[in-house]
């Protein structure tokens, strides 16, 4: 082994030269990319976190909004049950006052026919008697008028009994 | 073992080989990071730039690992330059090696120079019948080549130690009694040899073993089978020791720097 001085300087040089042309040409360019590279990362995980806080916020105000749409329709029902039930109510009331205000007209009804029937039936029964009785009285009784009036009198002391 | 084609030029003796391996080094770590970083792209990264950002969150580990990462990224591309051109460096000898054999040294020329170190083997050794040069090898197993790069490493630590950290830089030496100053100078030239030699000595044995199995080849069938098998274990062996090697030599450059730049007082205290 022996030192030769020549190899040694040129070592020397063209060492300190590679190194210069490798700075200047390959690694400044190569760092300044992994530079880049390495901000676009950080920023795009920044972003990445940013995006996921408002989703979160975003969903939040999502469920919320969701909530909100819940109860108010919940509201709409129960105020419509409520609101249908009073009218169910009121219809059931009119109704029934709408029916007993029938069954008395028709019981109103039905005694005044009543009482026309048995009036007619009384006037009837009056001729027919006073007709039975000219029959029987032959001419003793007139079928005058002051005689029907009083055929009529006995017979309402008879019938006027209920 | 074979001798490097030296020639003089104007006095001076110039390893052609060391010479040849240092470009050869120098390009392929060139083009194999232009290549990756040819279309750069921040979101669709290729292969290579992937292989390359890898590299570099590599010795982006390594150095956080020694210092401070904000004192530490200046450190960076030296680093990767140091991985990345002693890796490449001790892989070179591996795959190949080219060797010219001289039978006198009457041939012994290239350019129309001569290649004194063959002309003196055989003014040393009258009685060899051939010399072999070798043109290709490890840049990493020539020792001229790693003690630059260590003498980088020491320089760079102690200039950085001088002017960033001057009070503790010449603190530092007298530590932790006055008396202690000649063995903390020695330490100082101990880690620049040890740095340098200790790359230059595990490639240069890594290539020495591949040429004496080489050589065992030349035993009849049973030395070519034992060669064989020999070389695909070292070689896979050395592929390991190249990629450690790179690595020790990187993490011992950081370790030196924060030793330097980082000031002890805290520890103190």
């Amino acid at each position: 082994m022996s030192i030769n001085y020549a190899s040694f300087f040129i070592a020397l040089i063209a060492f300190v030269i590679l190194y210069w042309l490798l700075n200047k040409y390959a690694f400044g360019p190569l760092f300044s990319i992994m530079e880049k590279r390495r901000e676009l990362v950080t920023s795009q995980m920044n972003e990445a976190a940013q995006t996921r806080e408002q989703a979160i916020a975003y969903v939040e105000e999502q469920k919320k909004a969701l909530e909100n749409a819940r109860k108010e329709a919940y509201d709409i029902i129960e105020q419509s049950r409520q609101t249908s039930s009073k009218q169910a109510d009121q219809i059931m009331e009119q109704a029934k006052v709408e029916a007993s205000r029938i069954k008395e007209d028709a019981v109103r009804d039905i005694a005044s026919e009543k009482n026309k029937a048995v009036q007619e039936l009384r006037s009837e029964l009056g001729a027919v008697s006073v007709k039975i009785a000219s029959k029987l009285l032959e001419k003793e009784v007139s079928s005058d008028k002051a005689q029907e009036e009083l055929v009529d009198q006995y017979l309402k002391e008879v019938g006027g009994r209920p | 073992m074979h001798t490097s084609p030296i020639i003089e030029l104007g006095g001076i003796r110039f390893d052609l080989s060391a010479i040849l391996m240092l470009i050869v080094t120098c390009v392929i770590v060139f083009v194999i990071a232009k290549l990756a970083t040819r279309n750069l792209s921040v979101e669709n990264p290729g292969k290579l730039q992937n292989f390359m950002e890898w590299t570099v969150e590599f010795v982006q580990n390594l150095i956080s690992s020694t210092m401070d990462w904000k004192k530490g990224k200046h450190f960076l591309s030296l680093g990767l330059t140091f991985i990345m051109f002693i890796f490449v460096g001790n892989m070179l000898g591996l795959p190949f090696g080219i060797v010219t054999d001289f039978h006198d040294a009457g041939h012994a020329h290239i350019f129309g120079k001569e290649i004194v170190s063959v002309t003196e083997e055989f003014a040393k050794h009258p009685d060899v019948e051939e010399v072999g040069v070798a043109w290709w090898k490890s840049p990493t197993a020539d020792a001229s080549v790693t003690m630059a790069l260590a003498l980088i490493v020491f320089l760079l630590s102690h200039f950085l130690g001088i002017t960033k950290n001057t009070k503790n830089y010449f603190k530092h030496y007298f530590q932790p009694y006055w008396f202690f100053f000649p063995i903390n100078v020695i330490e100082q030239f101990a880690k620049l040899l040890t740095q340098g030699m200790r790359l230059f000595g595990n490639i240069f044995a890594g290539e020495v073993l591949i040429s004496v199995l080489l050589k065992l080849a030349a035993l009849g069938v049973g030395g070519w089978i034992a060669s064989a098998l020999g070389l695909i274990v070292w070689q896979g062996f050395s592929i390991f020791v190249g990629a450690i090697q790179a690595f020790v030599f990187t993490i011992l450059t950081m370790v030196y720097i924060s030793q330097m730049i980082e000031s002890h007082d805290e520890h103190e205290h």
